[in-house]
């Protein structure tokens, strides 16, 4: 006998104890007697943090004083804000002269419009973006924190800058606007699209020259003032020698990953040997060797000031750890990969360039963004050595006549700078690897 | 067609291989090896003869000699005798090794327990509880460790009251007090048979040790398994306990006594050591609630549910089958975390406490040069208890492996 | 029935004894209606095979009988005992029900042997001696005794669900469950496992498939379920199921799958 239902049975709404928020706190904060002890506890615990770190920080808080007497007059139990607030353009650009200061915001809108195109889906060509970043922002950029006379070289990579640039920014619009790259929309224009690969390449060939000569001849007529690299100094100095450090670490380490795999024993022994020295070791004694060795490495009469020695330092120590990057993403491309390569007879760089690290890439992008938040973290040990990074500037307010003494006020300030900007880093970290991985099949 | 299947194939002669010498693999491996150990070489040769011609022109010495001379400046915290004027420069590196490895063996244990602990609490269905925890660990790890060290210094350990007014932290034995200057302990004087409660230590271990044992057994044969908490609890301390009393109590204290302005006896660790400790602490076990959390999320739901299924008590799936599954993705990132705190007490620079490279790097070298070889060997010591932990690591990682086809 | 079907056919040893009792019951997800008004007796010796689409409540149906997952309607009564918040009744369900899943979850850090006498020594609190000797006994009736100082990661997925069967059995249950056992297995190996099963319901065990394996269905079952979307939409004796559907969605599921 058969036993069937007739109707559908219409799906009821959950009872009020699932979905509600009844429900949800019962379950989640009050599902027993010892559960609901602890909610309890912890609620008196939060509330008694939230609550002094309010007070001292919000609602007793003086945020408009000469001095830290004016800020006692006010008030005692609060936070001396006045005293960072006064000193906060030192804590963003060091001794960076007032006038000047909007070198270092441009140079930041700069970069950030030229990394713009990588977030745009219809921008063409991601990876020659991602490569003009690497090699010509730095010079740019250079020569636009520190001015002063431009040798030829300088020029050189300056009008080359501008021209990349330009090209990018057109890239872009062409890729929104119209879906294409701007060499195929700059063919188009020409009315050229009939003509052979060889005579469209010479045409965009020329069209660059051109550009660059234009571009050449226009910086000719401009220089900025000169500024001592001694005058770089809060977040501004700490984004420089991260910045850079991760930038110039990660062909390094390449090198090293790469070298580490070899089957050549020299190669791979000398890349072993150098990766575990500097992993082994704290990077305060990479830095103090910098400082007191580096002097003595150089040849007479070359001089290498402190802040390039630190970031050769922080090179050659980042390189290492990136090198541990690239293996692991190295390692999680399948080894049919390489025999894919093999068997339509790609050699080893071009397989690597070609098919390899492209994907390696992929993987490595979430780590190479963690790697730039420790960097971050890492740069505040430069303050130890006589830097004034952003913890130097912070520590030196306490030195300052008017606010001598504070001590707490601007530390929980640069914790407060740094927690934000790291939190967010990672998690837009931890957004790209669900994001880099949801396209692939498992 | 004749059958030739019986007769074996006539063995022809190999082919003569065709030797193009620039082609060779073999060639070509050796070159590119002997022009990099050539470039190598000739970089480290350079590098040597710019730092010889440096040294000479600057007038600075070179050397081991100076391990034996004597270093005229003291350092505020020592563990072994050094007297300025008379210690050598070997001594100053010891004692920063000494200072070193004392920190960092505190902070480990202290990080390891609190981040088994964070850890745990992030894993927990109480909704407060586990977001509590998240807070905590992405405060610590999102603010660099060296800000951390200073505040804890600055903002906290300078507000410790004056001498006058030292805080009794043993409710009226003056056996712990804290101050400005340092923590000051009584330090244990051990009389004559005191010797006899250690002893006795070890034994109650062998009891507890042969009472588990015994409970196995038992078990095996008749499938019930008698408690061995109390009866281990009991040996462990009865049995020191009466050896203490019938010994005599022979313990006494050097107390730490206000003479003057400053504490006398006992011993005593500068706030730059406790404000070090508390920093690594805190920072480190933020790290390790992660992996504690990452490894226990690394087994299988699936496993879990099974031992469920056979009927096993909670708190015997997560002994017998959780834990064992998630320590071998627990143990790597908390040993090299260890290697981390090892690495980061070096911070203590920051705050002036004599770890080895304030006292070897910093101080001595400004006093007597010698850069190469102090450098030198303070960064041997950093590589030899890093290659140490790899070594251990390396044997653990061994003997967990799952064996699989 | 033709005569093939009867040959193939196990005998029925249904009691009159009730082993489960499912009594309106309901279960939400949040707020997603995902098991409604569910009605279900089984008796002691009876062989069930529960079928259906995926995301018919058909796996949450069984988790449920033995309180892997919670209702929050209705009530589930297995061996006697009500299924609800007494930590004593469900560890006295969980032995008394075993279960056998998808992908085995044999315990890797253990061997085989190890995997079988782990329930019988701490929850049934049998001698060591005594657990080896049922481990060993169960290991000869899934015909694997050579295999018991193995590994499960030296196993093929054919073998090591069979050692899964092996391990549930250990604890003497009185129900046994299976959660698609043969869904993660390559074909060639799903053979192994489902003669393992016909034997074991040749022993008059209760028994709840979750399966796909229409023939298998056809060969133990004494009723086989098919649910709908968290509705059980048809029952019946499987002769009759299969050439007789009634409902509509039956039709329709039948259809696409034989």
């Amino acid at each position: 006998m058969a036993i069937i239902k007739a109707e559908k049975t219409t799906a009821r709404p959950a009872p009020l104890f699932e979905t509600s928020v009844i429900g949800w706190l019962h379950k989640n904060l009050f599902s027993s007697a010892f559960n609901t002890l602890l909610t309890g506890f912890m609620l008196y615990i939060i509330y008694l943090t939230v609550s002094g770190v309010f007070v001292w920080g919000f609602a007793d808080a003086t945020y408009v004083a000469k001095n830290r007497r004016e800020c006692y007059d006010n008030s005692l139990t609060g936070a001396c804000w006045a005293g960072v607030i006064h000193w906060l353009d030192n804590i963003f650009y060091g001794r960076y002269p007032r006038d000047q200061i909007w070198r270092i915001n441009f140079g930041g809108l700069l970069l950030v419009l030229w990394m713009a195109p990588l977030w745009m889906s219809r921008v063409k060509g991601k990876v020659l973006v991602g490569a003009t970043v690497v090699v010509f922002y730095p010079f740019i950029a250079g020569y636009l924190f520190s001015g002063g006379d431009k040798g030829l070289f300088m020029q050189f990579t300056i009008a080359g800058a501008i021209v990349a640039f330009a090209i990018n920014m057109a890239n872009m619009i062409t890729g929104q606007t119209k879906n294409l790259g701007l060499n195929v929309f700059l063919i188009q224009m020409l009315g050229q699209t009939k003509a052979t690969d060889n005579a469209q390449r010479n045409i965009l060939l020329l069209l660059t020259a051109l550009a660059f000569g234009a571009a050449f001849v226009w910086q000719m007529g401009w220089t900025v003032e000169g500024i001592t690299w001694t005058k770089w100094g809060g977040l501004f100095l700490t984004l420089v020698i991260s910045g850079i450090g991760i930038a110039s670490s990660l062909p390094g380490g390449i090198i090293l990953a790469l070298g580490r795999r070899s089957k050549l024993t020299v190669i791979r022994v000398l890349c072993v040997g150098f990766i575990e020295v500097f992993r082994s070791v704290p990077l305060i004694t990479v830095l103090f060797m910098a400082t007191t060795m580096f002097p003595l490495f150089m040849p007479e009469g070359f001089v290498l000031n402190k802040l390039a020695q630190v970031i050769i330092a922080v090179i050659l120590f980042n390189a290492c750890y990136m090198a541990e990057t690239v293996r692991a993403g190295l390692q999680a491309i399948p080894k049919g990969q390489y025999e894919g390569a093999h068997t339509i007879g790609l050699g080893y760089w071009k397989m690597m360039g070609l098919i390899i690290m492209p994907q390696a890439l992929k993987h490595m992008i979430p780590n190479i963004v963690g790697s730039f938040i420790g960097l971050l973290k890492d740069t505040t040990l430069v303050s130890i050595i006589g830097l004034f990074d952003i913890l130097g500037m912070l520590r030196s307010i306490s030195k300052d006549m008017p606010w001598i003494g504070l001590h707490k006020e601007p530390l929980v300030f640069g914790a407060i700078l740094f927690f934000i900007l790291c939190f967010s880093m990672s998690k837009y970290s931890r957004h790209l690897e669900v994001k880099l991985s949801a396209g692939e099949r498992h | 067609m004749t059958d030739d299947t019986n007769e074996k194939p006539r063995a022809r002669a190999r082919p003569k291989e065709e030797f193009n010498f620039f082609q060779d693999q073999r060639v070509r491996s050796a070159f590119y090896q002997i022009l990099t150990a050539g470039i190598f070489a000739w970089l480290v040769w350079y590098l040597i003869s710019n730092t010889a011609h440096n040294l000479e022109v600057r007038g600075m010495n070179t050397g081991f000699g100076f391990v034996n001379s004597s270093a005229g400046f003291d350092t505020d915290f020592k563990l072994i005798d050094y007297t300025p004027g008379v210690g050598t420069y070997g001594r100053i590196f010891v004692i920063g090794v000494l200072n070193t490895l004392l920190v960092s063996f505190f902070a480990i244990i202290l990080s390891t327990i609190l981040g088994f602990f964070i850890g745990v609490l992030r894993l927990s269905n109480n909704w407060l509880v586990s977001k509590v925890a998240l807070a905590y660990v992405e405060i610590f790890r999102n603010v660099p460790l060296l800000v951390q060290i200073v505040f804890w210094y600055i903002g906290v350990f300078s507000l410790l009251p004056s001498v006058k007014k030292t805080l009794d932290l043993t409710f009226g034995t003056e056996m712990l007090m804290l101050n400005n200057r340092g923590l000051y302990m009584a330090t244990p004087i051990l009389g004559n048979l005191f010797w006899l409660t250690p002893l006795a230590l070890v034994f109650a271990i062998a009891g507890v040790i042969f009472l588990r044992r015994r409970a196995h057994k038992i078990q095996d044969q008749a499938g019930v398994r008698p408690n061995t908490f109390l009866p281990s609890l009991a040996l462990l301390l009865l049995f020191p306990g009466t050896a203490f009393l019938a010994t005599g109590m022979p313990l006494s204290w050097d107390m730490p006594t206000l003479q003057g302005f400053n504490f006398v006896g006992g011993t005593s660790v500068p706030p730059s050591f406790l404000a070090l400790l508390v920093a690594l602490s805190i920072y480190h076990a933020a790290q390790i609630a992660e992996a504690v959390r990452a490894g226990i999320l690394s087994v299988n739901t699936g496993q879990s549910e099974a031992a469920l299924s056979i009927g096993l008590k909670p708190y015997r799936v997560m002994s017998m089958v959780v834990i064992p599954q998630a320590m071998p993705a627990i143990v790597p990132p908390m040993i090299s975390n260890w290697m981390n705190t090892v690495k980061n007490s070096s911070l203590g620079i920051a705050i002036g406490y004599s770890e080895v490279v304030s006292l070897f790097m910093q101080t001595a070298l400004n006093q007597a040069g010698y850069a190469v070889e102090m450098v030198g060997m303070t960064m041997a010591f950093y590589m030899f208890v890093s290659l140490t932990i790899s070594f251990f690591l390396n044997i653990y990682n061994k003997r967990v492996q799952l064996v699989e086809r | 029935m033709s005569n093939e079907q009867t040959q193939g056919k196990l005998a029925s040893a249904i009691s009159s004894e009730v082993m489960i009792e499912v009594n309106n019951m309901n279960k939400w997800y949040g707020a997603f209606h995902v098991l409604k008004d569910i009605d279900l007796t089984v008796h002691k010796g009876e062989r069930i095979v529960v079928c259906g689409p995926s995301g018919s409540g058909k796996s949450t149906l069984i988790r449920c009988i033995n309180a892997l997952e919670e209702h929050q309607e209705g009530d589930v009564i297995v061996d006697g005992i009500k299924l609800g918040k007494n930590l004593k009744n469900l560890d006295h369900i969980r032995t008394e029900v075993g279960m056998v899943f998808q992908n085995f979850n044999l315990f890797p850090h253990m061997t085989i042997l190890e995997n079988l006498i782990l329930g019988p020594i701490w929850v049934r609190k049998m001698s060591k001696a005594e657990a080896i000797e049922t481990a060993m006994m169960y290991l000869e009736r899934v015909k694997i005794p050579e295999q018991a100082d193995k590994y499960p990661g030296q196993m093929s997925g054919g073998q090591q669900q069979r050692v899964a069967i092996a391990r549930s059995l250990c604890m003497n249950p009185k129900i046994m469950l299976f959660d698609e056992p043969t869904s993660a297995l390559d074909p060639e190996m799903i053979k192994e496992v489902l003669d393992v099963m016909v034997e074991l319901a040749g022993t008059g065990m209760t028994m709840i498939v979750v399966t796909h394996e229409m023939g298998f269905a056809k060969t133990i079952a004494d009723r086989v379920i098919f649910m709908d979307e968290g509705d059980i939409v048809e029952q019946n004796k499987p002769a009759e199921f299969f050439e007789n559907p009634q409902h509509e969605r039956t039709k329709l599921f039948l259809s696409q799958i034989l």
